[in-house]
């Protein structure tokens, strides 16, 4: 829907570029019915401009002031997330990676096994690629694929 | 002269701990955001009692906002999604004003207007009344064009809606707006424009 009352009221509302603007111009000057037109239009947008706006009760300010008294001041988001919080969940989480790492060394046995030549190198592969194995390697590639793409696509935001 | 604090300096005292500024924020906003409610419920009651809870939920999520874009733009949408929700709550008839209904009351209405010889109201008083006879729809996007001091790109944000529809929709609004006066006014609405 591009019609010349439209082109008229992009043009009065300045949403057309250099080019359109010169166009529409053009007609306004050489065609007399399009002029008509935007003599009317403009004094319809001047009717619109005056618009009044409605006003509510005199206690309105003093009901909603009332009403949000009773609930708790609101804080600034960076002021809700305490750093602190979050070091407690990062210190949380490093100390029970050492102590699960700790228990696994504890008890693991460094022994080193006789050596032997007869190594078997009939591995059996075909037992341990199944179609689930398959699907759960490609499930865990797409994840990685996601997350290298979302951090390209933050990097190129963040650049511009 | 002292300079009255801005938007995002009464938002910054506010979550700052003085709350009392609000009611800054609330007097310079109230009347934009009543005229919006009320386009929407078409009673004054039910448009006070969406201005007020839209206030409140702006209160509530004051810590949230953004600062990069206006509160103006930030309430609107608070406004025009609480509106909705009322709207559907209550089932409020918001028949389209192509309804053969609303023809008649048009009708109805133009004639008690000569009939008691109202024909000399001011343009303002039959501007309110035909907005207030459009869809809600189109009344917002002409009140939030002509009064909210915001652009297509603003609208749309705050209608969830993209510049290009907000467009068309002013568009047709205005078309629709015009009709509206042309059924009021009738043979007056020459001298008005």
């Amino acid at each position: 829907m591009n019609t010349i009352e439209q082109q008229l009221w992009d043009y009065i509302d300045g949403n057309l570029d250099e080019s359109s603007k010169k166009a529409i111009e053009e007609k306004i000057t050489l065609n007399a019915e399009v002029k008509s037109q935007y003599e009317d239009l403009l004094k319809l947008n001047l009717v619109f401009d005056g618009l009044d706006l409605d006003e509510p009760s005199m206690s309105f300010t003093r009901n909603v002031m009332e009403s949000v008294a009773m609930i708790p001041a609101p804080v600034a988001m960076k002021t809700k997330v305490d750093k602190k919080i979050i070091y407690g969940i990062g210190g949380f989480f490093v100390i029970s990676l050492l102590a699960l790492l700790g228990y696994v060394f504890y008890n693991v046995n460094l022994e080193m096994p006789k050596f032997d030549l007869n190594v078997n190198l009939d591995f059996n592969l075909g037992k341990y690629i199944t179609p689930t194995a398959i699907y759960a390697f490609l499930f865990a590639d797409l994840v990685i694929g996601l997350i290298f793409l979302d951090q390209f696509l933050r990097k190129k935001i963040a650049q511009k | 002269m002292e300079q009255k604090p801005t938007d995002l300096e009464l938002i910054q005292k506010v979550l700052n701990g003085e709350t009392d500024q609000y009611a800054l924020l609330v007097k310079r906003h109230q009347r934009f955001v009543f005229t919006l409610a009320l386009r929407f419920s078409k009673n004054r009651e039910d448009a006070e009692e969406i201005a007020q809870d839209c206030f409140v939920k702006a209160y509530k999520a004051l810590g949230t906002f953004k600062q990069t874009a206006k509160f103006s733009t930030w309430l609107y949408t608070i406004t025009y999604t609480t509106a909705m929700t009322f709207l559907r709550k209550n089932r409020l008839d918001t028949t389209s004003i192509h309804d053969e209904g609303t023809v008649l009351q048009l009708e109805n209405q133009t004639s008690s207007f000569n009939a008691n010889g109202y024909e000399r109201q001011d343009s303002h008083a039959f501007l309110n009344k035909a907005i207030a006879q459009l869809l809600p729809d189109d009344a917002v996007i002409i009140t939030l064009f002509y009064k909210g001091e915001q652009s297509l790109e603003e609208i749309g944000a705050a209608l969830h809606m993209e510049p290009n529809t907000i467009k068309v929709k002013l568009h047709r609004a205005r078309q629709r707006l015009k009709e509206k006066l042309q059924y009021l006014l009738k043979d007056e609405v020459k001298e008005l424009l």
